[in-house]
């Protein structure tokens, strides 16, 4: 599912990232440039993908030896309806227009694994694309669309798809340890739906950015699914956060309202594609997540 | 006399098999240089037991390339393998051409009989314009491995037949009676089908077993418990094949599956069972590779590792859709010493191969030693001896052959 066109690693001639201001664009950027590699993000206040004169300014940008990232999308955070899709899709019909007339070294688009069925409790990069609501289907059409534009100019295309991620500078506060991170801080609590049974598998972001640098270094093709392997539940998880902070955190349990449901990745692409790849431990992650708290102003 | 006309491995285990029930044999094959080395008791596959028995009857067999010495043969089976691709799709063009080649020189009397893996409908199509007087499908599941004891002693033979109410011809009739077992004849594509029905029961078997295992590897229970009383149970059977593995490999049951696809697509039937156990079977194949990578490699960044086993399993040369071969292929960073009985040169693609004289040097200061193939020579290896020789303690070993004190050992199924 993921096909290295250069076998042997080497620095892509200019990476450029559009959706500068994000999370994981932040610790993209960071990577890379600690790689030496050059990169230019690109956030939505210099070029808004919502609108059509976007594609004329990334067609006057991009140059044909650079790697494009896409991170760029409207978040279930910033709107769950169909305005919030049809906005993520124009931003793609936009970016297709530009992509299908004008190639580049390579795109890296950054999907999610909320493209996966849902039912499905072992997630391999050939597992069912089955979109669950607007956001999932936002992802697919948007590997659709990038994947016949970049047919149509021939330009080598890989879909990053991140579990769920966590790191001290995310804003998007959902449940797992970003969200209990900061409630444990505020409060002293971590709140649980049920007993957290849940399992499911968290990646720290720098551990996303180095693989879509090794992705962006390998010129990959293919899908590859950014997930440790290693799945744990919510509890834990949290468990493990007020481990690491050390003061008396409460776990809270509420009342659960849905049945429980688990997700695994099975590593094996990422395995065969980089071996030496290593993903951080969680409790090493996380321990990672709270000196970054508390040294910089994330709180 | 009796024909066999294709000597790769399934026709030459059916001829040496009937030589030695008595009968006098003529193996052809359009190869010349393949005759030439089988005249010298040199075969082109490794097969227990069959060098032995053609020694033994190397009197009542005579090989040829020369295809006028099958006009005086009464009895042909056509025999040639049918090859694979990368995606284990059968490529029947080599059986056609020496179809196609071959009938020329039979007798218009003579019956023949198609022995190779045929999909349904294949001896039908030869039946609409053939020159011999009688045609047959008769079913072989080659068992690389087992393959002579099964030709001496199959436990049915399953005839395809234009007419299954028709009389089989006395010669075909006496080969049949000499191996003492039911004959089953039924129509052409019954008894293709035949064949692929017995190997999907056998992958579903396999992939049971193989998902069974894994979640045992996760609760504490132990498969090898389980499996006992399973085959205790008459609906499952003694035989049942209940070993977990990496998967199937060696490409006949892979081609089945293929095959069955590909017809539930022509004709619009529901195959995705098919589909989920190929999907299994390439995720078992990665089992020892998932192991390394949750195991070893954190505590161990740079390791050297050893490999006991290439071939898909034991008793065969074969090497076709190894676990083995795709795990060092997925390790190209690291340096692999491997050793086989069986493998004397490495895949062109593996270049961070080196193969080893014996199973104790391919040990030496090794992190982590993976048994890929359960070979009974490797259980017989002293624990201490691997122990001396390895400088880690890491043993993966999938069919739990070793038992060596003071490793971490990683089992299938446990």
């Amino acid at each position: 599912m993921l096909e290295h066109l250069q076998k042997q690693a080497s620095h892509p001639n200019r990476v450029v990232i559009l959706g500068s201001k994000g999370f994981l664009a932040h610790a993209l950027v960071q990577h890379l440039t600690s790689e030496g590699i050059d990169c230019l993000a690109i956030g939505s206040s210099e070029m808004d993908l919502i609108h059509p004169d976007s594609m004329a300014k990334l067609s006057g940008l991009l140059q044909p030896d650079d790697s494009l990232v896409i991170t760029s999308a409207l978040t279930p955070d910033k709107g769950k309806d169909v305005a919030t899709l049809m906005k993520n899709l124009e931003m793609a019909r936009h970016l297709a227009s530009c992509l299908e007339n004008q190639g580049c070294s390579q795109v890296v688009y950054i999907s999610s694994d909320s493209v996966y069925d849902g039912k499905e409790s072992l997630i391999r990069e050939s597992s069912t694309r089955q979109a669950s609501d607007l956001y999932s289907l936002m992802h697919i059409a948007r590997e659709q669309i990038l994947s016949q534009a970049t047919a149509k100019s021939k330009t080598p295309l890989c879909f990053v798809c991140p579990c769920a991620i966590y790191g001290a500078a995310d804003t998007h506060n959902s449940y797992g340890p970003n969200r209990f991170f900061r409630t444990a801080l505020k409060d002293c609590k971590i709140t649980l739906f049920g007993n957290g049974e849940e399992i499911r598998d968290h990646i720290l972001v720098d551990d996303v950015a180095r693989l879509i640098g090794l992705c962006l270094t390998h010129r990959s093709v293919g899908i590859l699914n950014a997930a440790t392997g290693v799945a744990q539940s919510f509890h834990h998880v949290a468990e493990n956060i007020a481990d690491v902070l050390g003061s008396n955190v409460a776990i809270e349990c509420l009342p659960r309202t849905g049945a429980i449901t688990h997700r695994h990745f099975d590593p094996t692409v990422r395995i065969k594609a980089f071996p030496q790849f290593e993903p951080t431990p969680l409790s090493v992650g996380l321990a990672k997540m709270h000196r970054d708290l508390t040294t910089t102003s994330h709180k | 006399m009796i024909a066999f006309v294709g000597l790769s491995h399934l026709g030459l285990v059916h001829a040496v098999a009937t030589a030695a029930k008595g009968f006098n044999v003529t193996g052809f094959d359009p190869n010349p240089t393949l005759v030439e080395n089988l005249r010298c008791g040199d075969l082109p596959v490794f097969e227990p037991g069959l060098k032995e028995l053609l020694c033994q009857h190397t009197d009542q067999i005579q090989f040829t390339s020369d295809p006028k010495n099958l006009s005086s043969c009464e009895l042909v089976f056509l025999s040639l393998d049918v090859p694979t691709n990368d995606q284990n799709e059968s490529n029947l063009e080599p059986l056609r051409n020496l179809i196609t080649w071959a009938w020329n020189h039979f007798s218009p009397s003579a019956t023949c009989v198609v022995l190779s893996q045929v999909p349904p409908g294949f001896t039908r199509s030869l039946w609409i314009n053939k020159p011999v007087k009688h045609l047959f499908a008769q079913v072989e599941t080659l068992v690389f491995g087992n393959a002579v004891h099964r030709a001496l002693e199959p436990e049915r033979f399953i005839v395809g037949c234009a007419d299954p109410q028709e009389v089989f011809p006395s010669l075909y009739s006496e080969w049949q009676s000499a191996f003492n077992c039911p004959v089953l004849p039924m129509r052409f594509e019954s008894a293709e089908l035949a064949k692929i029905s017995i190997n999907c029961f056998l992958v579903s078997s396999v992939t049971t077993t193989n998902t069974l295992a894994e979640i045992c590897e996760h609760t504490g229970a132990d498969w090898s418990e389980i499996a006992p009383a399973l085959r205790l149970d008459r609906r499952i059977g003694p035989y049942a094949y209940l070993t977990p593995g990496l998967g199937i490999a060696g490409g006949n049951l892979e081609r089945d599956l293929v095959t069955v696809c590909q017809l539930a697509s022509r004709y619009g039937s529901h195959a995705e069972i098919v589909t989920a156990w190929q999907n299994n079977s390439r995720y078992r194949a990665d089992w020892a590779l998932r192991q390394l990578h949750r195991v070893v490699l954190p505590r161990c960044s740079h390791p050297r590792i050893a490999v006991w086993g290439l071939t898909y399993k034991v008793d065969t040369h074969s090497m076709k859709n190894s676990a083995a071969v795709a795990l060092i292929a997925a390790l190209a960073p690291f340096q692999i010493t491997a050793f086989d009985p069986m493998v004397a040169s490495i895949p062109v693609h593996l270049a961070n191969l080196e193969l080893a004289p014996n199973a104790l040097a391919a040990c030496h200061e090794a992190d982590v030693l993976i048994v890929m193939t359960p070979w009974k020579h490797f259980s017989q290896v002293n624990p201490a001896e691997i122990q001396a020789e390895m400088r880690g303690r890491f043993i993966i070993d999938p069919y739990g052959i070793i038992s060596a004190p003071g490793f971490t050992h990683l089992q299938l199924g446990l």
